[in-house]
């Protein structure tokens, strides 16, 4: 079983650039990695913690081995950001920099290892949320595209699409507030802040649309039921990883995240 | 190998109306000089003026940067001196990294990148904008030439940089590498690891390891001269000689009197 997914994922990898057309230093172009890097997408309030939780039960209980990786998670920066997040002197560039700092840090120091050693890697977000965020705000498309050019080609990326009215009532509901950065309070766009919120989702949801279309994104409807998004998610990794059986119902300890 | 660092690697095709990482190329220059010495350059969109100092550790660049400060501050002129890796904001970052040695070329020069990104944008741009004569020691041409020695992409670091205002001087203090080397070696006897390269693997004798790196940057550097209209100042020459040559060629480059006092319009002496 392990050995015909390792020969799948060899294949995969073999056939196709892993990177954006620029390898990382220390990097081999044509290296393939035995491992598998799956994304989820999608904006705040979408389900996508809750969905990287349930696949990470299930793939553990399928026998992959599985490392996640998230924004603002590296050893080197995330806490800095949380400062520079946390004042408003922050300007949109040195923010843009600062996650691909942040990126880059997870990249290479745990995704790329963890590719390595056959790992099935669940990333809660990719560099294509920072793109879209950096845009919104008028920061240049191609020079955001560039910015990533060494980044790893994911096998898989979904985009988890809800709509900006459920988002706004599930992150109202989740928090009882919307943060300053998730209603782009930083770019004046209305005093009131759900017409904030509405009027940054919707640049967000253009710059995702755009995203998606260049990089072969999965659109999954983000609204229907935490179970029938995870079916749909199982079914496409089960098809990619070769895994014949996708039933699934999860333990008790995540039973309640099954609504 | 190294030609991929001059400027013309640069994704030419970056012209977009609502966004910031370029300057826009719109009006005729506003000095008549500047055009003549400098054709190729982007013209610039603001009264400011932009003169940095580059060159390997032990060039003596910032030095003559110094004595270039005094003379106009000396004068009442309107200036601000800006030094590269100095932001408060990424510092404690910049200082993790190095003490853990967590740094790869990539996260190296990101951090970089961001620290002068945030002196860009609070107060070299907003000073050019304002009028002022912006002094900096060391500018992008430092990533360029010590990121490509650490292995990043020439054409990734141009790209990162985009955003950075194109200097109208850029004075290069070039010495000969063991002049230089020998220079910080003598006044400074313990390098720090990654100040001597020594996440290159090149040595693993400190005091060589950085003459190695050093001599790659030199070679970066070298490069550059023409695609980046560097001016050549020779870091051998003594250095009251060397500052007359530099006043004299800042005078002709750069419409000084832009920044004189306003009562007292005149050269200072």
């Amino acid at each position: 079983m392990k050995r015909s997914r390792k020969g799948a994922n060899g294949r995969a990898a073999a056939a196709k650039m892993r990177s954006y057309g620029l390898p990382l230093p220390g990097m081999k172009e044509d290296e393939s990695l035995g491992g598998t890097l799956i994304v989820l997408e999608g904006t705040d309030g979408s389900g996508r913690s809750t969905q990287i939780s349930l696949l990470t039960e299930w793939l553990e209980s399928e026998g992959f081995a599985v490392e996640t990786m998230g924004l603002r998670r590296s050893g080197l920066v995330a806490r800095d950001i949380d400062a520079l997040l946390a004042e408003n002197t922050i300007t949109r560039m040195t923010l843009t920099l600062m996650y691909a700092t942040d990126f880059f840090d997870q990249l290479e120091h745990r995704i790329l290892p963890a590719l390595r050693s056959d790992f099935v890697v669940l990333a809660d977000r990719y560099f294509y949320t920072l793109i879209a965020r950096a845009a919104a705000r008028g920061i240049q498309r191609d020079y955001l595209l560039g910015l990533y050019e060494m980044a790893l080609r994911p096998d898989l990326t979904f985009w988890l699409n809800v709509g900006p009215q459920a988002a706004f009532e599930r992150e109202f509901k989740k928090s009882h507030t919307i943060s300053y950065w998730e209603s782009g309070r930083d770019m004046s766009l209305s005093n009131d802040l759900f017409q904030s919120f509405i009027k940054y989702q919707a640049k967000m949801k253009k710059e995702f649309e755009l995203l998606a279309d260049r990089h072969n994104f999965v659109a999954i409807d983000g609204e229907a039921s935490v179970s029938s998004v995870n079916r749909e998610l199982r079914r496409r990794i089960a098809a990619l990883l070769g895994i014949q059986r996708t039933q699934y119902k999860p333990s008790a300890a995540l039973a309640s995240l099954w609504r | 190998m190294l030609c991929g660092i001059s400027r013309e690697t640069a994704p030419a095709d970056m012209a977009s109306s609502d966004s910031i990482p370029v300057p826009v190329e719109s009006e005729a220059p506003t000095d008549a000089t500047r055009a003549v010495v400098l054709p190729l350059e982007p013209v610039r969109d603001y009264p400011g003026a932009l003169v940095v100092v580059e060159g390997i550790d032990g060039s003596g660049k910032s030095t003559q940067l110094y004595l270039l400060k005094r003379w106009l501050e000396i004068g009442g002129y309107r200036l601000h001196f800006t030094e590269w890796n100095s932001s408060p904001l990424v510092k404690s970052a910049t200082r993790r990294g190095k003490q853990r040695r967590l740094l790869t070329p990539t996260t190296f020069s990101l951090l970089h990148a961001a620290d002068f990104a945030d002196r860009c944008e609070r107060q070299i741009l907003p000073l050019l904008h304002g009028g002022y004569l912006v002094l900096a020691d060391r500018y992008i041409y430092t990533a360029f030439a010590r990121d490509v020695a650490r292995g990043c992409s020439p054409r990734w670091l141009r790209n990162l940089y985009r955003f950075a205002p194109v200097p109208d001087i850029t004075f290069y203090f070039r010495a000969p590498l063991d002049v230089a080397v020998n220079r910080i070696l003598a006044g400074r006897p313990k390098l720090k690891y990654y100040e001597a390269g020594m996440d290159l693997n090149l040595s693993l004798d400190r005091a060589e390891s950085f003459r190695l790196f050093q001599g790659r940057i030199l070679a970066n550097y070298d490069e550059m001269i023409e695609s980046d209209n560097f001016v050549v100042m020779d870091g051998t020459l003594p250095v009251n000689k060397l500052q007359r040559q530099m006043r004299e060629i800042a005078q002709t480059r750069v419409n000084l009197s832009r920044f004189a006092p306003k009562k007292a319009a005149r050269m200072p002496r």
